[in-house]
């Protein structure tokens, strides 16, 4: 149910433009992606680092000048693909710095899919991390439920605070439970303590 | 009035939290507020709310709309303590009376301990906050004691644990307890979970978002005055 939000990005100055892209990626069964829109390149430039763009289509007119910017950008983020959105010509070593391109020209399946397949690994790899516990986070589980605080769980697992409390905070997301009472019947649901071990 | 009741038959637990009578016959909603006496503006927002918008303009609002609006939040207390918790309480017994597993036994414990937070905070609205803000509004003189303050910072702090611990139930029932033979039991107390969750929400925004500001416009007034 709960599906990965995907942020994209794009550059481009015209407003009918961008109106129409959005409209076509947000059809169907792609409401899950954030659109941006941004008027060049230089806005968003401080967007990439942040790890908050998962995409980013742009204009190859606004890269003309800007190669420089445009190589550290993608230098920065260097797993965020660019896709070339193409609407008259472009000389090929511009459109080369592109991971992928589509056409004004596309319909709008073809347009989905090709954005589809550069995400869809990235998407994979959210979902997978989301369900499951690590054996670390039902170890911490386990003590949590006993009633000990942070600091005799780091003390019992020889690992710091501050490692409990991230292992708790992706315990809280993975299973949506935040208090005590709450986690131990997870725990006791998916077999992780005995009803007897558990001290009422 | 009837239209829109055809709309969202939720609007109907609504007129109910305002003391209103359902039977609209054909009037208008302006007839309906001015038969009962409640500011159109008000009545507006709220119903706003149950057909999932925001809340429009607040501005219109003023002193003499407290008393309608903690009429109707006294209402929804009684809703939610007389009706939905024991009806969510039943179900959980049911399901108990199926699957005799420890798991039930703690969800009914954690719901318990939840049922009796609701309590207690909204004794508190009724026996400190709603007394004040009504004294307020009618410029009686109202002393607070010291221990029984009214503070909105810890009256939302108090709704979103109370938001909080709800959504945990639904997860641990949609997600996490696996039970044989649960029949419709397990949908039943879903829903009404949903519905109770979805009042409280409505009630959290209306405390909020209409009657705080409203109070402390008073306040404001009270101290140039």
């Amino acid at each position: 149910m709960d599906k990965c939000r995907i942020n994209i990005a794009v550059i481009e100055p015209s407003a009918i433009i961008y109106e129409g892209l959005s409209n076509i990626l947000l059809q169907e069964g792609c409401s899950h992606y954030n659109i941006y829109h941004f008027d060049n390149i230089e806005e968003i430039s401080c967007e990439i680092p942040t790890g908050k763009i998962d995409l980013v289509i742009a204009n190859p007119a606004l890269i003309k000048g800007n190669i420089k910017t445009f190589n550290s950008q993608k230098r920065t983020g260097n797993s965020v693909p660019w896709v070339a959105l193409i609407y008259s010509f472009f000389e090929k070593e511009i459109v080369d710095l592109f991971d992928t391109v589509i056409q004004i020209t596309d319909s709008p399946e073809a347009i989905t899919r090709t954005i589809h397949n550069l995400i869809s690994l990235k998407c994979q790899c959210k979902t997978e991390s989301r369900e499951q516990l690590t054996p670390r986070e039902t170890d911490v589980l386990k003590h949590l439920v006993q009633g000990m605080s942070n600091k005799e769980i780091a003390d019992q697992l020889n690992i710091s605070i501050h490692t409990v409390v991230s292992h708790r905070k992706n315990i809280v997301q993975k299973t949506g439970i935040k208090s005590q009472s709450g986690l131990t019947i997870y725990a006791i649901s998916n077999n992780i303590i005995n009803i007897e071990d558990y001290q009422e | 009035m009837l239209d829109l009741i055809f709309e969202n038959p939720s609007l109907l637990l609504m007129m109910e939290h305002f003391d209103m009578n359902i039977v609209v016959r054909n009037k208008t909603v302006e007839q309906i507020c001015n038969e009962n006496q409640i500011n159109q503006q008000v009545f507006i927002n709220v119903a706003n709310l149950y057909n999932g918008f925001n809340i429009a303009n607040t501005k219109d609002i003023d002193r003499s709309d407290t008393e309608s609006i903690i009429l109707f939040l006294k209402n929804s207390h009684r809703y939610y303590l007389d009706e939905k918790i024991p009806e969510i309480h039943d179900c959980i017994n049911g399901l108990y009376a199926k699957n005799n597993i420890p798991e039930i036994r703690l969800v009914g414990r954690f719901f318990d301990e939840y049922s009796q937070e609701v309590k207690e905070h909204l004794n508190y609205e009724d026996v400190v906050a709603f007394p004040y803000f009504s004294a307020l509004a009618n410029n009686r003189e109202h002393y607070d004691s010291e221990d029984k303050k009214f503070s909105a910072e810890e009256y939302r702090e108090h709704h979103t644990d109370i938001e909080t611990k709800l959504g945990e139930l639904k997860n641990l029932l949609l997600k996490h307890i696996p039970l044989k033979q649960d029949g419709s039991l397990r949908r039943k107390l879903l829903t009404s979970l949903f519905e109770l969750e979805y009042d409280l929400t409505i009630h959290s925004v209306i405390e909020e978002s209409i009657l705080i500001p409203l109070i402390k416009k008073i306040e404001k007034q009270k101290k140039i005055g």
